[in-house]
């Protein structure tokens, strides 16, 4: 990618919108297939507009950002830091100015929709709580009446891994590279051993020395912005290789994503389920995998004292003995597993075109949504469901 | 005995220490004004039907008695610093998100320093949120309590200190050495004559936090550290005016919704208890308005934001909060059905308070006594 080409666009495209640009370019190597193919067939058709219809897309936005006190970006400017984004966040036309903002962007996606092989091929979502929740009502209320339960006939807990493993390794669509197929993110390493080198698996324990020198760094920031900024760009160029190990470590976009999650907040460095959600929501937005697993799990109770410093290992220093908390992490993996789902849906690759498994660990049965005639397809297996039909079933799917 | 009771017996064990520091004179209307304001609470996880079950107190206890604001539109940045800084002024502030800003026009405490000629100890802000730094309005005390703990613990944990261990001595030890030496560095405020600066006033407060520290339960929640601050300044130096802010609700920006919620349960404990207590003194309670407001509620869920994660979109879900007025300044308890503004509580405690909050933008809401 020569961002060169481009030149001539970033001078036309509104203001805020160039640091973000430059970014990506700087960025480029790093993006995932998908990412690059929608940059650049966005950029292609933004400068091959007419001048009037580029008027038309832009001037709303160009008028609201000529009533606003903007940070000083030159041409050159790279990405947004946290003063920059505090600066438009308290504009007193932020609102209109982001609603603005996705009014183009649905635009210039409608427009560019088309472009994307792989926009209406068969994907899924698994998000699986782990075993020992204490369960006393039916969950996923919320969820529910969009999709249907069904009865299994053993508990996920004997036949969850293999499932993976055998999709993990299906045959992905012609074209498709390794890296948008199958993706695991996981508190604790459940699936990730069964998905085979291809896969990319993120677990929260694995990556554990990378946290901790992630949460060292954050919490000597000063309290200022400029030294938040600041630590966040001495992380940006940190080398991450030998903390992630292989797998993750020599895979160069999946260790930008690592570290672009550990620095985006989110409670990514703070519990594992959080790290779980936005993970699984990032690398839908950014990978697009055919195939997600999202594996929640139990976190422990805060611990007193070093609980209020949230930024913090809760092991450090602290003699309270570790207690896990299932009731809360059964809340928490209810809603976040929810969410994954809500991601999804936001994004047109997996809208009617996903089929999204919501289980727990101990609990015989499956919450499935997706388009109807496959939920129909599922339950029109006969009686409990076995773990061999269902696995069967989601691969003919997938290789559809 | 279970820590809350132990909690309570902390203002008699602090009283003697307190007896010689004089109390806040009285406005000469002797109104008082105690403003809680709660970050980020969904409507869905509160006033609603499914949310109920979260605030048993302030849906049952308080609403019965005040006059209630359903919908509480907040038309400004949805942060907290500015958020606070909009109650406070009565117009909408648009200033550094991190506190490093002062507001931009005169708060509820300027006005009553200048009309009324209130004294150092007559204005306090006691809060868990570390923004809500002395810049919130020059010449109050700020007292960032959750924000001294977190002080203790990180130079703990980090080595910046003898200490070694987060063991209730050692913290309560360092607690006491950065009031001591590096309260200003940490945010906190101090007028040059408040009362704070009397070594009996700062061993009050050390007192306190003794106390708290050493509950049989060890603390995990800033609010309730906050709530036991509060109260004591209130009960001891019984201020015109006093704002508290709880933001336990806030561990949601780190995505754990259990804890949120358990952090709405808490701020609802805190409120009502608060309010037992205005109750409970004589002197207080026929003079005190209690103001509950949350600053905001926070996305909705499937929005780009990450939902309850945050609170940045501008949507009704963000921008629809609460507010409820108790005490003498409510002439009949009642539900205010129609949308008033944040803005418009200022200068409508104001006028209550006898003083005119002349720059601010809101309109006075006539259900409340002027």
């Amino acid at each position: 990618m020569d961002p060169g080409v481009y030149k001539e666009l970033l001078s036309r495209v509104p203001r805020t919108f160039v640091p973000s640009l430059n970014e990506q370019f700087r960025r480029w190597d790093y993006l995932f297939p998908t990412a690059q193919r929608t940059l650049k067939a966005q950029l292609d058709w933004l400068a091959a507009l007419s001048a009037p219809e580029f008027q038309k897309l832009f001037t709303p936005l160009l008028e609201i950002e000529s009533r606003m006190e903007l940070p000083k970006w030159q041409p050159q400017s790279v990405g947004i830091g946290m003063q920059d984004a505090g600066m438009l966040a308290r504009s007193p036309h932020y609102g209109v100015w982001r609603a603005e903002v996705a009014k183009v962007f649905t635009q210039v996606d409608e427009a560019t929709a088309g472009l994307n092989p792989f926009a209406r091929i068969p994907r899924l979502v698994v998000c699986s709580l782990p075993p020992g929740l204490p369960i006393k009502s039916e969950l996923w209320p919320d969820l529910a009446p969009r999709g249907k339960w069904l009865a299994l006939a053993e508990l996920p807990l004997k036949w969850e891994r293999s499932m993976v493993a055998v999709l993990a390794h299906r045959r992905l669509p012609a074209g498709m590279e390794e890296v948008e197929g199958t993706w695991i993110v996981e508190c604790a390493p459940r699936f990730s051993p069964a998905a085979g080198p291809g896969a990319v698996a993120i677990s929260w324990d694995a990556l554990a020395p990378a946290r901790r020198v992630f949460l060292s760094r954050l919490n000597a920031i000063q309290r200022d912005l400029k030294s938040a900024d600041q630590t966040a760009e001495d992380l940006g160029k940190m080398d991450l290789a030998g903390l992630l190990g292989p797998g993750l470590g020599d895979r160069p976009r999946v260790r930008e994503f690592i570290r672009k999650l550990l620095l985006s907040g989110n409670g990514s460095l703070v519990f594992d389920n959080s790290f779980t959600e936005w993970g699984a929501a990032e690398a839908l937005l950014e990978a697009k995998p055919q195939m997600l697993v999202a594996g929640f799990g139990i976190r422990p109770k805060l611990k007193p004292f070093s609980s209020t410093v949230l930024f913090e290992d809760q092991h450090r220093n602290n003699p309270t003995p570790d207690e896990d908390d299932p009731a809360g992490s059964l809340i928490d993996g209810q809603m976040l597993s929810q969410y994954v789902y809500y991601s999804s849906e936001r994004d047109a690759c997996y809208q009617d075109h996903a089929l999204t498994l919501f289980m727990c660990a101990d609990v015989p049965r499956l919450l499935v949504l997706g388009p109807k005639e496959l939920v129909a397809g599922l339950n029109a297996l006969l009686g409990p469901i076995a773990s061999g039909d269902l696995t069967n079933f989601l691969l003919k799917w997938l290789e559809s | 005995m279970t820590r809350r009771t132990v909690l309570r017996l902390i203002p008699a064990a602090v009283a003697a220490r307190l007896s010689g520091v004089a109390r806040a004179r009285p406005l000469a209307s002797g109104k008082r004004l105690v403003l809680v304001t709660i970050g980020g609470i969904r409507r869905q996880e509160s006033f609603s039907t499914q949310g109920a079950v979260n605030i048993p107190h302030l849906m049952n206890d308080l609403l019965p008695q005040s006059v209630f604001y359903p919908y509480t539109a907040n038309e400004g940045v949805t942060s907290h610093f500015n958020t606070i800084s909009s109650v406070l002024t009565g117009s909408w502030e648009h200033v550094d998100d991190w506190g490093s800003q002062k507001p931009t026009r005169p708060t509820l405490f300027h006005y009553l320093q200048t009309q009324q000629h209130t004294r150092p100890n007559d204005t306090w802000v006691v809060t868990s949120n570390k923004q809500l730094t002395a810049n919130i309005s020059p010449g109050v005390n700020v007292i960032l309590s959750k924000q001294l703990l977190v002080e203790a613990v990180e130079r703990i944990i980090q080595g910046q200190t003898h200490r070694r261990q987060l063991e209730r001595d050692q913290i309560l030890e360092e607690m006491r050495s950065v009031i001591d030496t590096d309260y200003e560095r940490i945010g906190w405020g101090v007028p040059s004559a408040s009362s704070f600066q009397d070594p009996e006033v700062k061993q009050t407060f050390i007192t306190a936090i003794s106390n708290f520290i050493h509950g049989p339960d060890a603390p995990t929640s800033g609010d309730e550290l906050t709530f036991l601050v509060g109260r004591e300044v209130l009960d001891r130096l019984a201020p015109s005016m006093l704002m508290m802010n709880f933001s336990d609700v806030e561990v949601a920006h780190s995505g754990s919704y259990s804890l949120h919620v358990g952090g709405i349960r808490r701020s609802d404990l805190l409120c009502h208890r608060l309010w037992e207590f205005i109750q409970s003194r004589p002197e207080l309670k026929a003079t005190t308005t209690l103001v509950i407001m949350n600053e905001f509620g926070r996305d909705p869920d499937g929005s780009s934001t990450n939902g309850f994660f945050n609170h940045r979109t501008n949507t009704e879900c963000c921008r629809m909060a609460w507010s409820m007025v108790l005490g003498p300044a409510v002439r009949k308890p009642q539900v205010v059905e129609n949308t008033i503004r944040q803005v418009d509580m200022a200068p409508t405690i104001g006028s209550w308070m006898g003083i005119e909050c002349e720059k601010s933008e809101g309109r006075p809401l006539p259900e409340l006594s002027s």
